[in-house]
């Protein structure tokens, strides 16, 4: 069964969590690695402080570890341009640019410029076409770093799994809407990373609130599921989730390792009721094509 | 009454709340639109408007328009304003007026030149809340307004939203400050400057601080202290940090505090109102502003907020500018 490990930052020592949580998780990096590949939550130009984005320094605690465990010469920090938000502006607005200013060995590199060839995959008994992006097929380490976040019904919470949609180089990402659950998981099924950490310094809910957490796995699927608890969701009810179980891509089932997942989850800023109402109204506002009546369209 | 025949010129984020809000005023008929987006102008065919134009010069060349709302990037405002005043139009600018101070003067001139009238889009002056503090200070219910502070806060171009909350793209000219003149002084400072001098007359003197969060080459956070021509020091607070909407006056008099919180309604009670009276109260000034803007036209009055008040705007922000401090 995989494993989850759950760690409290301290202090706001993000390194020493990072590498608490990676050896509750008993991973150890392969110090012949050369190319890493990272890929950061970054959510138009929301800033991290909103919990919405991951925190630029917890990405540099990451490269610090690298630099220290491995012989990495090439860390590429990846993302790419999303309907409404282009990397030449997101990696500068949201800090990355000016923390790796002094940095030689760290790319920041857009998705949508860069070399990539098609890849089939079978999903949930459909055929998808993507570009895969060279950097990505290449790295001898993917490591996500994702976000906990509520999204919009039907797709419910976006984690590990839904972070790996910002690889996808196309950038008119809406387009994929109705079709959101199989492009997510026919994405991971390409794109497979090799460990998942998770800020959870602050996050956003249903407001913005300091929980202190790391959590890792190798698992996408059960460190997803994980989240989804903390988020008071039951992960079975995540339909994109059982997918990407049911098409081996892990397993809802874990471990937990560290620290106690209720005291998160005691703490995370969840949904009300009048919340999830309004969710479902504002739904229906579409479906009934009232919205620019109500001016929210 | 008779109706005025209008053309809007952008059709972007601001054009398209006036395109809606003209729908609401009974002797408005928008006879044109000019933008270069094929899918703005399709939306506004879809509305009912009759001439789209893809060119704004071929918009201006319709004897049949008599008056434009320019709603366009700040770096095309002085050349479209040109034409639009030698085409004779009547000319509504939205703020800021220009990117510069030499850039309005032009604009003045040649609108003055061909006579025409030159209105700027500063919507504040036309909002209840904000107009019953001026009722107030006109009839001495403050006393002397020793000091006043004005904030506005909001997301600005980092969080990009239409009125619903789905973020849309934000063009590249906003993160270009050869083609906006500037930050969030120029954007939402124009708003605050334009609306103290309302309260307290011309600015004397003015010193500012920039914060620079989004690490760009124009300010996304700026702190001013002006004194103004009533003796009034006035602290102006604006920026495009926050994902929450902070617009409020505090305003401390010899005899009497006020202060006004303007904010959109929750959205259960923004869809209510939408629903029952079609109106949205957040963008009411909007509408009121516009409806001020035909008032001129039909009754060939001054308008309000004029190009001599963009002018005046963009010189304080540019002493703003000049007069920066730092903070170790």
């Amino acid at each position: 069964m995989s494993v989850v490990s759950f760690t409290r930052i301290e202090g706001s020592n993000f390194k020493k969590a990072i590498e608490d949580s990676l050896d509750l998780l008993g991973y150890s990096f392969d110090k012949k690695i050369q190319n890493v590949v990272i890929k950061p939550n970054m959510c138009y130009y929301w800033d991290f402080s909103t919990g919405q984005t991951t925190d630029p320094k917890f990405v540099a605690a990451l490269v610090d570890i690298l630099r220290e465990k491995t012989s990495v010469s090439d860390i590429a920090i990846v993302e790419s341009d999303a309907s409404a938000m282009k990397c030449k502006y997101a990696f500068r607005f949201l800090g990355y640019k000016k923390l790796f200013k002094d940095y030689n060995d760290v790319r920041m590199i857009n998705l949508s410029e860069e070399k990539s060839e098609d890849v089939t995959v079978k999903c949930n008994g459909k055929l998808y076409t993507f570009m895969v992006p060279h950097v990505i097929r290449n790295a001898d380490l993917k490591i996500n770093l994702p976000k906990i976040k509520y999204t919009f019904k039907g797709i419910e919470l976006t984690c590990a799994l839904k972070n790996v949609f910002g690889c996808n180089p196309y950038p008119l990402k809406f387009e994929y809407h109705p079709q959101l659950e199989n492009v997510i998981v026919s994405l991971n099924k390409v794109m497979q990373f090799d460990l998942c950490i998770i800020d959870g310094n602050v996050v956003s809910g249903i407001a913005p609130r300091k929980l202190e957490l790391v959590m890792s796995s190798k698992d996408p699927v059960a460190i997803d599921a994980a989240s989804a608890k903390i988020a008071g969701l039951n992960p079975r009810t995540i339909k994109y989730l059982k997918l990407a179980s049911r098409e081996g891509l892990g397993s809802m089932d874990f471990v937990p390792r560290g620290e106690s997942l209720s005291q998160f989850k005691a703490l995370y800023p969840k949904k009300t009721l009048k919340k999830k109402l309004m969710g479902s109204a504002y739904v229906w506002a579409f479906r009934l094509k009232l919205a620019k009546k109500l001016g929210i369209g | 009454m008779r109706t005025v025949k209008l053309g809007i010129i952008g059709l972007g984020y601001i054009g398209k709340i006036h395109l809606r809000h003209c729908f609401k005023i009974p002797n408005v008929k928008v006879l044109a639109v000019a933008d270069v987006s094929t899918k703005a102008l399709n939306s506004a065919k879809k509305d009912g408007v009759k001439k789209l134009f893809n060119n704004y010069s071929d918009l201006l060349k319709d004897s049949e328009v008599e008056a434009v709302i320019i709603g366009l990037p700040t770096h095309l405002h002085l050349k479209c304003a040109e034409e639009a005043a030698e085409a004779g139009k009547t000319i509504f600018l939205e703020k800021p007026m220009a990117r510069n101070v030499d850039e309005a003067k032009e604009i003045i001139s040649v609108a003055q030149r061909n006579s025409v009238k030159l209105m700027m889009g500063y919507p504040m002056r036309f909002n209840e809340q904000f107009g019953s503090i001026k009722e107030q200070m006109e009839k001495g219910l403050l006393g002397d307004v020793e000091n006043a502070h004005a904030t506005f806060i909001s997301s600005g171009p980092f969080f990009h939203r239409a009125e619903g909350y789905t973020p849309v793209p934000v063009p590249d000219w906003w993160f270009n400050k050869e083609l906006t003149g500037g930050g969030v002084l120029v954007d939402m400072g124009s708003h605050i400057i334009n609306l103290m001098r309302w309260y307290f007359g011309e600015i004397t003197d003015i010193r500012s601080y920039l914060g620079y969060r989004f690490n760009m080459d124009f300010e996304d956070s700026a702190m001013c202290l002006a004194k103004f021509g009533s003796g009034t020091v006035g602290l102006i607070n604006v920026g495009w940090f926050s994902q929450q909407y902070s617009l409020k006056l505090d305003f401390f008099g010899s005899a009497k505090n006020v202060n006004i919180k303007h904010s959109p309604s929750n959205q259960l009670a923004a869809a209510v109102q939408m629903l029952i009276t079609g109106k949205s109260k957040f963008f009411q000034a909007y509408v009121d502003e516009l409806r001020h803007f035909i008032d001129c036209i039909i009754n060939d009055l001054s308008p309000a907020s004029s190009g001599k008040d963009g002018l005046k705007d963009l010189e304080a922000i540019s002493l703003a500018y000049k007069n920066q401090i730092s903070l170790k």
